[in-house]
Parts: C-alpha cells; sequence; structure tokens
C-alpha cells in the first residue's frame, strides 16, 4: 500500500451508492481512508481517501465505477495524491471562527463573502447555506491563523455588513462549542 | 460537528438578547499588607493591587473583543478591610478607603468591593470604627462599595451592629444628599454573604480564599426572556406545561453560563491566575429587555406584586441553579435571580404603580437570590424602622439557610412615589412607600445577639 488516491463521486440519491463506492475500493483491495459525503436536494456527493497497491492506476478505478450495475449514473473523479495523508497538516487550527451571514436573497451574496475572505488571507474551511421564506442564510468556518488582526477583520466586515445590507456576526468557534456540547476544554 | 440552528440561537443570544458577561472580577488577598501605621498599610495596598492587577483590564477585554462577547464590568474584591486595618480609627479606614479607590482608578476596573466586615457574633473595637467610617469612606471615594455580614445561619444576627447599621444606612444617604442618597446604593448588608461572589455591591475575598483569584458573574434576563418567548410562540401556550418553560430555562442558563465559564477560563489562563466560580445570577440592568420582573410577567402574572409572583420567582430561580451548575466547574457567589428594584424598570413600573410593596418583595425573596434591592424609600423612615426590615430579611437568610442582603435607600427629603434616578447601571424607580413607620424601635432597642437557629427538627 504505497499510493494514495483521492476521489470525488456524485449522484443522483437512493439507497445503495455508499455500497457500491466502497465495493469498488474494496475489489481493488483499496483500504479507505478519510471520507465525507452530504445530501442536498436529492444530489449525493461524497469526497474519499483511499490507499492502493502501486499497480493500481486511477484509470482502473474509474473503470471500475464503470463495470457498476447503478440505477443512477455515478460521476467519478480520481487523482493521485500530490502528498500523502501522513504528511497533511496535523490537527486544526487554533484560530476557527465561525461566520454566520443573513440577507434577503439575491444573486451574488456566496461570491461577495468568497471574494471577502480571498482578499482577506481567509481559508473557508466549511460553508454551508440555507434559503427560507426569502431569507438566505450563510454558515462559514474560517481559518483566520493567517490573519495579523482578528480586530482588522471585524472593522472591515462591519463596512461590508454597512454595503450589502447582509446581516454578518463573526464569533470564535470555541463559542459555539462552549454553549452547545457537554464537553468544554 | 456544530449544527447551524445551535450556531444561530447562539449568535441570537449574543447580538440581539443583551447576552454579556456581567463581572469579571479579581479577588486580592491584602492580608500581607499590614504595615506599621496607616501610612504604610495604604502603600502596600496600592503596591499590592497595582502589581496583581496590571494586566487585568487589558486582558478581559482582550479576551472579550477576541470572542465577541462583551465583558461590562472589570472588578476587584479585596479581603474585608476590617481584617486589614485591625487597630485602626475610623479616620485610618476612611485612609484605607482613599488608597483603595486611588488603587482601583489605576487598575482601571470599574468598582472595588471589600470595604467590609464581618460582624455577624460580635463585634472588635476596629469593628466599630471601621462602621463609624462608612458614611465619609463612601462619599469621599468614586469606585468603593461596602458591606458588612451581620448574621449568618450558624451564629445568629447581631442586633447591636444591626442598630449601628440601620443608622450608618441613614448618614450614607444623608451625607450624599445632593445626589439623592446614592451613598447608600453602595453599602449592602449581608446574612451569610459569600466570600467569592463577583457581583458589586457585596463582593469581598473571603478569608477562605486563595492569594488571587478570579470569579465571574454571568447574567442574561433578557436571554431568557427572548427563549421563553419564542417557546411560547413556537409551540403555542395552549401545548406547554410549566415544566416545559421550566427546562427551557434550564437549558438557557446552560448556555449562558458557558459563555461565562468560556471568557473566565481564558482570562485566568492569560492573567495565570486561578478561575474560581461563574455567578449564574440573572442580573437585571435597567435597559428595556434585560429584565427579571418582564421574565415573571411572561411566565402568567400580569404585573409582578400579584398573587403568584412568588411561586414563579422560586420556580425561575431553581431552574437558573439547575441549568448553570453543570455547565461550570465550579458555582458560587449567590447564584440565582436577582430583584433589585431601581435596576429592573419592570419591577420600579410595579413599585411605582402600587402593585408591587414591599411586604411583597420581601416574600420574594424567600425564594430567590439575594434580597431586599436598591429599594429607595422616603428620606423621613427613622433609623430604628430601618434596621428591623433589615433585621426581618437576615432573619429569613439565617433560617432558610441562605443568603439574603439588604440595600435600602433613605432618599433624603423626598416621599413615597417621588422618582429617583442614579443613571446608568444604578438605574431608577419610584420611591417605595413603607408602612408602620416607626413602630419598631422597641425591638431594635434590645440589641444582643439574636441566638442563631436550631438545625435539626426542620418543619
Amino acid at each position: 500500500m504505497s499510493k494514495q488516491m483521492v476521489m470525488s463521486v456524485m449522484s443522483k440519491d437512493r439507497p445503495g451508492i455508499v455500497a457500491d463506492i466502497t465495493g469498488v475500493i474494496y475489489q481493488l483491495k483499496g483500504d479507505l481512508a478519510d471520507l465525507n459525503q452530504s445530501v442536498l436536494c436529492d444530489y449525493f456527493s461524497m469526497i474519499l481517501i483511499a490507499s492502493f497497491d502501486d499497480a493500481v492506476t486511477p484509470e482502473d478505478v474509474v473503470a471500475g465505477f464503470s463495470h457498476l450495475p447503478s440505477a443512477t449514473k455515478l460521476e467519478v473523479v480520481v487523482k493521485e495524491m500530490e502528498a500523502p495523508l501522513e504528511s497533511a497538516p496535523e490537527g486544526r487550527s487554533q484560530e476557527v471562527y465561525v461566520l454566520t451571514v443573513q440577507g434577503q436573497n439575491k444573486s451574488g451574496l456566496v461570491h461577495r463573502i468568497g471574494l471577502f475572505c480571498c482578499q482577506h488571507g481567509i481559508n473557508i474551511l466549511d460553508l454551508a447555506t440555507t434559503l427560507s421564506r426569502g431569507l438566505y442564510t450563510m454558515i462559514l468556518q474560517l481559518d483566520l491563523s493567517h490573519v495579523e488582526s482578528v480586530d482588522a477583520i471585524r472593522t472591515d466586515l462591519a463596512r461590508c455588513a454597512e454595503e450589502s445590507g447582509l446581516h454578518l456576526v463573526l464569533q470564535h468557534e470555541d463559542l459555539f462549542k462552549a454553549t452547545t456540547e457537554i464537553t468544554l476544554l | 460537528m456544530l449544527r447551524s440552528d445551535h450556531i444561530l440561537a447562539t449568535v441570537e443570544m449574543i447580538q440581539k438578547e443583551n447576552l454579556d458577561v456581567r463581572a469579571v472580577t479579581m479577588g486580592i488577598n491584602l492580608l500581607d499588607c499590614r504595615g506599621g501605621g496607616v501610612a504604610e498599610t495604604c502603600r502596600r495596598v496600592e503596591e499590592k493591587i497595582g502589581t496583581a492587577a496590571a494586566r487585568f483590564v487589558e486582558t478581559c477585554e482582550q479576551v472579550s473583543r477576541k470572542y465577541g462577547i462583551p465583558v461590562v464590568n472589570k472588578r476587584i474584591s479585596v479581603t474585608p478591610i476590617a481584617f486589614v486595618g485591625a487597630g485602626f480609627d475610623r479616620h485610618g479606614f476612611v485612609e484605607l478607603a482613599l488608597s483603595l479607590d486611588r488603587a482601583a482608578t489605576a487598575a482601571h476596573v470599574d468598582i472595588l468591593g471589600g470595604f467590609s466586615a464581618q460582624v455577624e457574633k460580635g463585634m472588635t473595637a476596629t469593628d466599630r470604627e471601621y462602621i463609624a467610617s462608612i458614611p465619609e469612606a463612601l462619599a469621599r471615594t468614586e469606585k468603593i462599595c461596602a458591606s458588612i455580614n451581620i448574621a449568618s445561619s450558624h451564629k445568629g444576627i447581631n442586633m447591636d451592629a444591626l442598630a449601628l447599621i440601620g443608622q450608618t444606612v441613614k448618614d450614607l444617604a444623608e451625607i450624599t444628599r445632593d445626589q439623592d442618597g446614592f451613598g447608600a446604593a453602595k453599602f449592602v448588608v449581608f446574612c451569610n454573604q459569600p466570600g467569592d461572589n463577583p457581583f458589586m455591591a457585596g463582593a469581598i475575598h473571603g478569608l477562605e480564599e486563595a492569594d488571587l483569584v478570579l470569579n465571574v458573574g454571568v447574567s442574561g434576563p433578557g436571554v431568557v426572556a427572548r427563549a421563553l418567548e419564542r417557546l411560547i410562540q413556537t409551540r403555542g401556550r395552549e401545548n406547554l406545561r410549566l415544566d416545559d418553560i421550566a427546562e427551557e430555562i434550564k437549558q438557557t442558563t446552560f448556555r449562558v453560563t458557558r459563555c461565562g465559564e468560556l471568557i473566565g477560563r481564558k482570562v485566568s489562563e492569560e492573567l495565570g491566575i486561578e478561575f474560581g466560580v461563574v455567578d449564574l445570577s440573572l442580573a437585571p440592568t435597567p435597559t428595556v429587555g434585560d429584565s427579571v420582573g418582564e421574565i415573571l410577567e411572561i411566565l402568567g402574572v400580569d404585573v409582578v406584586g400579584a398573587p403568584g409572583s412568588t411561586a414563579i420567582l422560586a420556580m425561575l430561580n431553581d431552574a437558573v441553579k439547575k441549568g448553570g451548575i453543570f455547565a461550570s466547574k465550579a458555582v458560587g457567589g449567590l447564584s440565582g435571580a436577582f430583584i433589585p428594584v431601581m435596576e429592573d424598570a419592570v419591577l420600579a413600573a410595579a413599585a411605582g404603580s402600587g402593585a408591587l410593596c414591599l411586604e411583597k418583595l420581601e416574600a420574594m425573596t424567600c425564594v430567590c437570590s439575594v434580597g431586599l434591592d436598591m429599594i429607595p424609600i422616603p428620606g423621613s423612615v427613622d433609623a430604628a424602622t430601618i434596621a428591623a426590615i433589615i433585621a426581618d430579611e437576615m432573619a429569613i437568610g439565617m433560617i432558610n439557610n441562605k443568603t439574603t442582603a439588604v440595600r435600602l435607600i433613605p432618599v433624603p427629603g423626598k416621599e413615597a412615589g417621588e422618582i429617583v434616578d442614579f443613571g446608568g447601571l444604578f438605574g431608577a424607580s419610584p420611591i417605595m412607600p413603607v408602612r408602620n413607620v416607626g413602630k419598631s424601635s422597641r425591638f431594635i432597642a434590645w440589641g444582643g445577639r439574636m441566638p442563631a437557629p436550631i438545625h435539626s427538627f426542620k418543619n
């Protein structure tokens, strides 16, 4: 086992997709490492990392999927990882903040916030949005470890809120853990 | 994994519902500051506070900014000063108060508590000098709060001290006559005073405490009120029973307390000082929507003071404790619901309309934290009557093994119904009438001690 591949799979949701995907990896004698899946509006998406023998190529994996007798079409992208999983930076940043954004739905909202983060050197770790009765809500987990001053970010966010009419709140992740989890570390 | 609805609930709590950390209070032991005389002691006191609190306010602000939660007050509590100034006369104690005031100003804290004594069983000559110094000490200082413990469940009530305190409250109001007797708002009389309470005016650094300790006071009546309104709106009044309401209060208090716990731990980590307790009290402010009285009205009395008010307050107080205790490593101080009349707009309005009278407030204090707090009364009420009101409240604490306290303001030259306004967190209220004035002096004149109650055969 010396080769790691990252793959993403998308399909219309149905029972059995996880069994199908992992079946392909199992048949190629692969070993599953990290995996993340999500379902949005009846569409399934998964990103996963698995290790294979040196002889297995990304093309072999894609071929494995194409031979599946599947009721829905599985769209698969497979890439060999440039650096193995073990060499990924250990642990999460200590400076994870949660940004909540709320406002009337209109196009360009996510782009505006994405651009803000990009311009300030902020990496978005997680992003989820919902639309309910015209109110658009975005919740972003942000890594602020490369940011010099959180105060300056807050000031710029306040300006962004004023210009865009969005309600923007930036709080440290610890606060949400403290108020919702049993254990406080 | 953080859930979106939880995240949004927390954001609501901080942004729209007045959630804050009401006070971070640094307790400082001053027993090692005693010098050969008054001047030397004062110098050492200022030096110790200066060193201990050098980075205190700055650190609180830093942590507050990082987490986006306001820390409203940064305070210091010190060893009850009568111990520090043993042997001093009243002038020496005034000097000590001035010295504490300078230290508090230099440390940039909002307020300093601990100009205090503990005389629940007997008074030393020093204690008497300390009591005599209180009016001048509080009139000449800006940031100093005083408190005295004159009763406990284990020692009874010191009736000699009680009589002196009745007069002290009058003198305090009189010496600050041009501020409507504001001096009396900085002095509180206790039964079973805790040594780790971060709230003023009764904060002290108890003799049982370590050299330095950090205590946090969380509040949040506004958060509880909004949570209950939301619950009633989403589930419908007809589908809810009282135990559902109690559960909601518990869960809300858990979240509120956790914010205080987080801030307290971080500040104490930064300063390298032991984290003491979280005091999870619902402490109202005069701001509209940050009222304990409002919670009582949401829970079903049309006006505070109506029958049912005491029962609702009992449930509220208990639910607050249950939610908070699990949220924090160590809970202490007063922990419960406060009903300070001037500081709570809804209570003040009920007092003004006559719906809430002093006797009903007294009944309510049997089931909640603290006691008869921030109550303006006519300046004409005599010292013995004030002492007797205090005696009643002390007896409630003594018999029920709980903390009770009294902070009455006999407003000089004003009568019931007139408005007194201290501004800021101290608030405003119509002056409450006192019934049966001048009819308790024979009782107060006895002096001596009210013996401690029996601690078995409780029925």
